[in-house]
């Protein structure tokens, strides 16, 4: 049984910490290959639209967005004729194979028929057109991920023979805080390589329509994510008979998750040699780089009031590792999604721990402030809102470890794994020392 | 170099759209002879943004958004986070009223309430802006009715501001907020007066807090305002108060930061509270500081004391700037335009303090028509820059640093001596002559005496260094191979969250249409 917080003057106020449903299906359709948008909106959702792509770091050249840029008069008398041309215009200029035709909150509540249009329109335009209901007001970023990933869906085609042994697909990785997610995308697919398993599609990551439309194909989808996703994977199985695996594990995030994830994938494909192999080296890697480098940590972390304030996929890898591996006492720990599947995970965990940190689903910048004001902690792990909230209510340190980030990347860093946990160590054991270090040096006290 | 040979003896005659005089291109905007539309992939954030930014500068309030909560994160994310970052600002909400397909179709208003009074009760602000959005905008709730209704119910004050995305040209949201404030401002009192006689404010600024570690050019001119012996009252929307808004009018004069957005607000304030507006081009270079200082001294009765700080401003530079002037007289500069009133004020610096020839590139037709105040008071003034439009300007793109602008910049180049013509602008561009980046964060103040020797060195260096060609690695980072159409101001997540770009637009205004067209 999770332990709740309450929050007074929440319920119709919020100050959100993740974007709305556009950018969520931003962040799908920025992970498909040869494609372009057609956003049927005011010039600002294009900024949306941007952060989307910006997630998946996509460089300047492939980025192909237009925007219908709708003023008053249109959103009167409507503006399907603007519309078409700009759907035309941009197939000649795009060349996609496949072009989303999105409606935002506007273009969704004055009621633009974008489906009509599209399909009277397809026999003129090269790109396959597909029409999208997007409007801001449709949920979350984790909501839009997921009407993104229904309309993936679309695309996938029956696969009437035996499932390809040894495939799986990876789902939603970009449903992550890390700042450099394909980080740990790459590392999922280098163990599954190992186990002599191949990544049939990523949905989506780099992939193209054709490999989303043999996904029906894989024997197995893995979830990377507990925010969202769950309906995605229920159709995998119902329509075409894919799957899930792992979903109810936590994410391989410190050294026991990992193996526990490691352990129950080779479990499932009949390489448990492997997986132990892995586990083996990886464990020799962390504690012997941490042995020649980080043997501070253990006086350093033991016994620190933590809080966690991330989304659930973080949230919920980084407790076990804390807790257990770190010695710290994981006290607060903040959600910004509200899955019912995500709790049941977390719960899941904090049970076999045996502690019960406060917790909160869903929350939003006032409430991580109050939560952390309220409580005697010594660090926050979190991302560079955390960081300030940290320093507005006394809590001396804040790890700078998620999106959005203070930090500035130049190499992948996967989050996820051995490797990972150094990565992530390496982050916290900066923080630190930067936290402790003297702001004010009284020089007199010298001479 | 006579005019005629920049462009004839280039052989680009064919991708020049325009050359001449400002005024001249001016005049072509004006009688619709000259395409004023601002192409797609020029973009720029819509009407809730700019206002957003605006009311961003504006301490203890809270910005409340009336709609789904993707306009508030978006707005948050862009702004406030760079204030916390840049200027060591605390963590700042963008509160929403969250809405949902529920509220989208019976209303939300209700909503709207209970959030007011939630706010109200948990941040505690001087004021709340309620912000709208598209979608209640199109659902039409009826926001004033709700703020009227509630203000006796809340300690804050309150103001609706009707900013959807698609009420207009992003300009605009700029231009309602600087509007709208002057409303919470009092009209003042001959004790008002007297008690702020010494005051000016800064006006026209946007988003929030002064940058702490660097020497940013609104930095300067406080500086340059309390060496004359006055003080700032207020740099508006610049991290100001409530109580230094309500204040503000009381103040001596009015000096614009922003040539244009300072006159928006500057004019408002003038029309309803008769305070005066000290409003010339930015203060780039000798000349136009010290026709900004004047004209803010003679409202603080402190003529005199502005005469004795030029001197000593100048003093204090005189030997290394003239030392530097003397290498820059008689050359050229081509200074990119995209950036329209800098791009300008960085002319007349150029003409009259350095002695050097200015030709404006790719100054966009657009901002003949959007920028039509400034550019009105700049003829006024004597100053009539040659400008030079290129075919690239007015195509799809990101013209300051694609691949289009970039070919004709190149050709239209050509062999030029790079020790005698530089080209002020972005330094994704990759000219063969000398280039000098004054967005570079180094480079300030750019305004003022000290601005003017930083900008004289810059040129100076760019001169001594031009034997280095530019870095090949830079070049290939910013023109892949078939990058087509598309800019580079999304090199990186930081970059692209500044602004929304990339992105073609449809449906342009045409001269004699209507702006909400």
């Amino acid at each position: 049984m999770l332990d709740e917080l309450v929050f007074q003057d929440c319920t119709h106020s919020h100050d959100p910490v993740v974007g709305c449903a556009l950018e969520g299906v931003s962040n799908i359709i920025a992970g498909v290959r040869d494609i372009s948008i057609v956003l049927h909106s005011p010039q600002g959702c294009a900024s949306t639209v941007a952060l989307g792509f910006d997630n998946h770091e996509c460089d300047f050249t492939q980025r192909k967005v237009a925007c219908t840029r709708l003023f008053e008069t249109d959103i009167i008398m409507g503006a399907s004729e603007k519309l078409r041309d700009l759907i035309l215009k941009a197939d000649a200029t795009y060349k996609t194979k496949v072009m989303f035709v999105v409606g935002t909150c506007s273009a969704d509540i004055i009621g633009e028929d974008i489906e009509g249009l599209c399909r009277s329109l397809q026999p003129r335009v090269g790109a396959r057109l597909i029409p999208m209901h997007s409007g801001g007001f449709r949920g979350d970023l984790y909501a839009g991920m997921d009407i993104g990933l229904r309309t993936l869906l679309s695309f996938v085609q029956p696969w009437d023979g035996p499932k390809l042994p040894r495939t799986v697909n990876l789902i939603a990785p970009q449903a992550s805080l890390n700042p450099t997610w394909w980080a740990d995308l790459k590392w999922t697919k280098g163990v599954l390589t190992a186990m002599g398993v191949e990544t049939h599609c990523v949905f989506p990551s780099d992939v193209s329509i054709e490999e989303i439309s043999l996904a029906s194909a894989a024997s197995a989808n893995i979830l990377l994510t507990h925010d969202m996703g769950y309906t995605f994977l229920r159709e995998m199985e119902d329509k075409h008979d894919v799957p899930t695996i792992l979903s109810d594990l936590p994410l391989p995030i410190g050294l026991k998750n990992t193996s526990n994830w490691l352990r129950a994938l080779g479990e499932y494909f009949d390489a448990s040699a492997v997986a132990e192999q892995l586990i083996e080296t990886g464990e020799a890697l962390v504690t012997s780089t941490l042995r020649r480098r980080g043997l501070m940590i253990i006086p350093r972390y033991r016994n620190a009031k933590v809080a966690v304030s991330a989304d659930a996929s973080m949230t919920i890898g980084l407790v076990r590792m804390l807790f257990e591996e770190l010695e710290m006492i994981p006290d607060l720990l903040l959600v910004r999604s509200n899955s019912k599947q995500a709790r049941s995970v977390l719960d899941a965990e904090l049970s076999r721990l045996g502690i019960s940190p406060r917790v909160a689903f869903g929350v939003d910048g006032y409430k991580v402030k109050q939560a952390l004001a309220s409580s005697d902690l010594d660090a926050v792990f979190g991302s560079a809102w955390e960081k300030y909230l940290a320093e507005e209510v006394g809590t001396k340190v804040a790890f700078d470890l998620l999106q959005p980030t203070n930090r500035t990347f130049y190499r992948d860093s996967a989050y996820f794994g051995y490797e990972g946990m150094i990565n992530m160590l390496e982050i916290v054991a900066n923080d630190w020392e930067a936290a402790f270090r003297s702001k004010e040096i009284r020089w007199e006290q010298y001479q | 170099m006579p005019k005629s040979e920049i462009v004839a003896a280039r052989g680009i005659a064919d991708s020049i759209v325009f050359h001449g005089p400002l005024s001249e291109l001016y005049r072509l905007a004006k009688e619709g002879k000259i395409p004023t539309s601002l192409q797609g992939s020029h973009t720029r954030p819509c009407k809730f943004w700019t206002a957003s930014k605006i009311l961003s500068g504006i301490r203890n309030s809270i910005l409340l958004t009336h709609g789904p909560s993707g306009c508030a994160f978006g707005v948050k994310q862009a702004y406030k986070l760079t204030n916390s970052r840049n200027s060591a600002a605390p963590y700042e909400p963008v509160v929403s009223t969250n809405l949902k397909q529920g509220e989208i179709i019976y209303g939300g208003e209700r909503e709207l309430r209970s959030a007011i009074l939630e706010v109200d009760a948990k941040y505690k602000p001087a004021i709340i802006f309620v912000a709208t959005s598209c979608a209640t905008g199109i659902i039409g709730d009826n926001v004033d009715a709700v703020a009227t209704k509630i203000a006796p119910e809340i300690n804050a004050r309150i103001m609706p501001i009707h900013c959807e995305g698609f009420a207009g040209e992003y300009r605009s949201g700029f231009d309602l907020v600087f509007r709208e404030i002057t409303k919470l401002m009092d009209v003042p009192t001959e004790a008002s007066k007297a008690e702020l006689a010494g005051y000016v404010n800064i006006v026209g600024a946007k988003m929030g807090p002064e940058r702490t570690e660097v020497d940013t050019d609104v930095k300067e001119l406080v500086r340059l305002i309390e060496g004359v012996g006055g003080k700032v009252h207020a740099v508006i929307a610049g991290n100001c108060s409530l109580e230094e808004l309500r204040r503000a009018p009381s103040a001596a004069v009015n000096c614009a930061l922003c040539l244009d957005l300072g006159y928006a607000i500057g004019s408002a304030m003038r029309d309803a509270f008769g305070t005066p507006l000290n409003s010339t081009i930015l203060p780039y270079g000798i000349a136009a500081t010290e026709r900004w200082i004047l004209g803010a001294a003679q409202y603080i009765g402190k003529t005199a004391e502005a005469k004795a700080l030029m001197q000593r401003e100048y003093e204090e530079i005189k030997d290394e700037y003239e030392q530097v002037l003397s290498h820059l007289v008689g050359k050229t500069a081509i200074i990119e335009g995209h950036d329209a009133i800098k791009s300008l004020s960085i002319a007349h610096m150029l003409e009259r303090d350095f002695n050097m020839r200015a030709i404006v590139y790719n100054f966009h037709p657009w901002s003949a028509e959007a920028r039509e105040t400034s550019i009105d008071y700049l003829l006024e003034t004597g100053l009539d820059p040659e400008i030079l439009i290129t075919k690239g300007t007015l195509a799809l793109g990101k013209y300051e640093s694609m691949q289009q602008t970039e070919a004709e910049l190149l050709e239209l180049l050509g062999n030029l001596n790079p020790m005698e013509t530089v080209y002020f602008g972005s330094s994704l561009s990759f000219p063969n002559i000398p280039l000098v980046d004054l967005n570079a964060i180094l480079n300030r103040p750019r305004f003022g005496y000290r601005g003017a020797l930083k900008v004289a060195k810059c040129i100076k260096t760019s001169l001594d260094y031009a034997f280095r060609p530019r870095s090949e690695m830079s070049k290939r980072i910013v023109f892949p191979k078939n990058s087509g159409l598309v800019s580079v101001q999304s090199l990186t997540g930081k970059l692209a969250q500044d602004v929304p770009d990339c992105t073609m637009y449809a449906g342009q205004r045409r001269k004699g249409t209507c702006l909400m067209s």
